[in-house]
């Protein structure tokens, strides 16, 4: 099958991209034949501003009489606690309790709710919510209606105030505004753990949005980042990722994203196997871990306790360009009585080499 | 574009090699191709093996790490490690910025009968990094 490209595909190849499959999408991981690379983009985006091209998450449109209520009876999160204008990050569970995605819903009124998917998860979130919607309510895949750019860093908002874009916008909230006559929806929201922004344009509209903002970035200092900085980042942040760290086999208790779910709620998607497993207590969590020497964590590496005994895996992990030092995302069993401070150790391709229990965040979040 | 000098020799591993010596010992300073470093991205890790220790050809002999992989690194030829390059300790970007210069890895004294026949010239290596 071939893979899918992004309304940016062509600028990501006069930038030297170096391009990579991301959920069936041809997506750049990082560009360093145009003086980027992942530790300049990562650097960028903590010190001035990066921009992403992250089109190839998902969007679908959930509308019709009672549209809300619908999906806060589908996915995790209380779409009760926020109002219309606002976004809020929510998890699509299946019965067992395991994640089939995790994804942001825009609330735009009561019969209208946008939701952004990860790329490889949008068919199935947009199957199970389509087979459930009631008579009334249509669930609508717009993957290719829309590209989608996030502006991270802490000059993000002058890059969108050059452009006369909203900025003042309260975390998690978001603006429809205007670009060259064109509309566009303005989130404060991202995943690098920086002030920032993820706007959304028509899929058409998308090209001459990001040569704009390209341009007022690097004026003040910035660069375009592409998904190598991004994955750095949010490893810095302990933000899960779906698939490594949050998966239909790894639930939201264990992966520490109970916060996510409406426990008040009567219903939603996986209620009784996630409130059961809450009062049992998971049997595993996702911790953080700081190497004590120069070992990287990577995925799948299995944890050691003291003894040498197996007592979970690495789900994420890479060298934090921030802190110069190996970091990653690990889950534990419970039952270790694993705690923050501990030293344990990873299995790095055969040798042992010592890691810190932590909790995330590794780098101080500046989001709000 | 990556850069392949014409008098060093190569690995189908996309490592280079520079065939030197004095006093009638021959040694082979090793490290990666420009190619190869383009491929990795920023080098963050790189692990070397300590002096004197013994390699046969073809052997992995330590590994360099970008941010998103790990590759290990092969003996182009049998030998002792002779010298490591420490500076990458610190610094493991001059993979990056100087991969035939300052980024060199190790240098290898050959062992006795060492064959360095498997080496192929910037040519050949050049149909390789593509």
């Amino acid at each position: 099958m071939s893979l899918k490209r992004s309304p940016l595909y062509e600028r990501h190849v006069d930038l030297g991209a170096k391009l990579a499959d991301f959920g069936g999408w041809e997506m750049p991981i990082e560009y360093a034949a145009s003086g980027g690379g992942v530790l300049k983009e990562h650097t960028a985006v903590r010190e001035t501003v990066g921009v992403f091209d992250v089109s190839h998450l998902g969007k679908a449109t959930v509308r019709g009489p009672g549209a809300r209520a619908f999906v806060n009876a589908c996915l995790s999160n209380d779409l009760g606690r926020i109002e219309p204008g606002k976004a809020q990050y929510t998890l699509c569970c299946d019965e067992s309790g395991g994640v089939v995605d995790d994804l942001i819903a825009y609330l735009v009124s009561d019969d209208e709710v946008f939701l952004v998917p990860n790329a490889a998860n949008t068919a199935e979130v947009v199957r199970r919510l389509t087979a459930a919607a009631p008579e009334g309510v249509a669930v609508t895949g717009e993957h290719e209606r829309f590209g989608v750019l996030a502006v991270q860093g802490p000059r993000s908002s002058d890059v969108l105030g050059r452009l006369g874009l909203p900025t003042d916008q309260d975390y998690m909230a978001y603006a429809d505004a205007s670009f060259g006559g064109r509309p566009v929806r303005i989130c404060r929201t991202g995943y690098t753990g920086e002030h920032g922004y993820e706007l959304i344009p028509g899929w058409d509209d998308t090209v001459a949005l990001w040569d704009a903002i390209v341009d007022a970035a690097r004026e003040l200092g910035g660069m375009p980042a592409a998904l190598g900085a991004r994955d750095t980042l949010r490893t810095e942040m302990g933000y899960p990722l779906h698939g490594q760290d949050l998966s239909l086999d790894i639930s939201p208790l264990q992966a520490r994203s109970g916060w996510a779910v409406g426990w008040k709620k009567d219903v939603f998607w996986g209620r009784d196997a996630l409130t059961a497993e809450k009062a049992a207590g998971p049997a595993r969590l996702l911790w953080g871990i700081e190497a004590l020497d120069r070992g990287i964590p990577r995925a799948h590496m299995t944890m050691l306790a003291g003894d040498g005994a197996a007592i979970g895996e690495v789900t994420s992990g890479t060298f934090s360009p921030t802190r110069k030092v190996g970091i990653g995302l690990a889950l534990i069993a419970t039952d270790v009585g694993a705690g923050e401070g501990d030293e344990v150790a990873i299995d790095v391709r055969g040798r042992r080499r010592a890691v810190r229990v932590v909790k995330p965040p590794f780098v101080e979040s500046h989001v709000r | 574009m990556s850069d392949i000098p014409d008098e060093l020799k190569y690995t189908a591993d996309h490592e280079w090699a520079r065939v030197g010596g004095t006093d009638g010992k021959q040694t082979v300073r090793v490290g990666i191709t420009d190619y190869a470093q383009q491929a990795l991205g920023d080098v963050v890790y790189v692990s070397l093996p300590e002096v004197g220790t013994q390699l046969a050809q073809g052997a992995p002999f330590g590994e360099v790490e970008s941010t998103k992989s790990v590759s290990d690194l092969y003996a182009p030829v049998a030998g002792t490690v002779a010298a490591r390059n420490d500076a990458l300790d610190q610094q493991p970007e001059l993979i990056n910025s100087d991969p035939y210069g300052a980024g060199w890895i190790v240098e290898i004294e050959l062992a006795e009968g060492a064959d360095l026949s498997v080496l192929i010239d910037a040519a050949t290596y050049g149909t390789l990094a593509v």
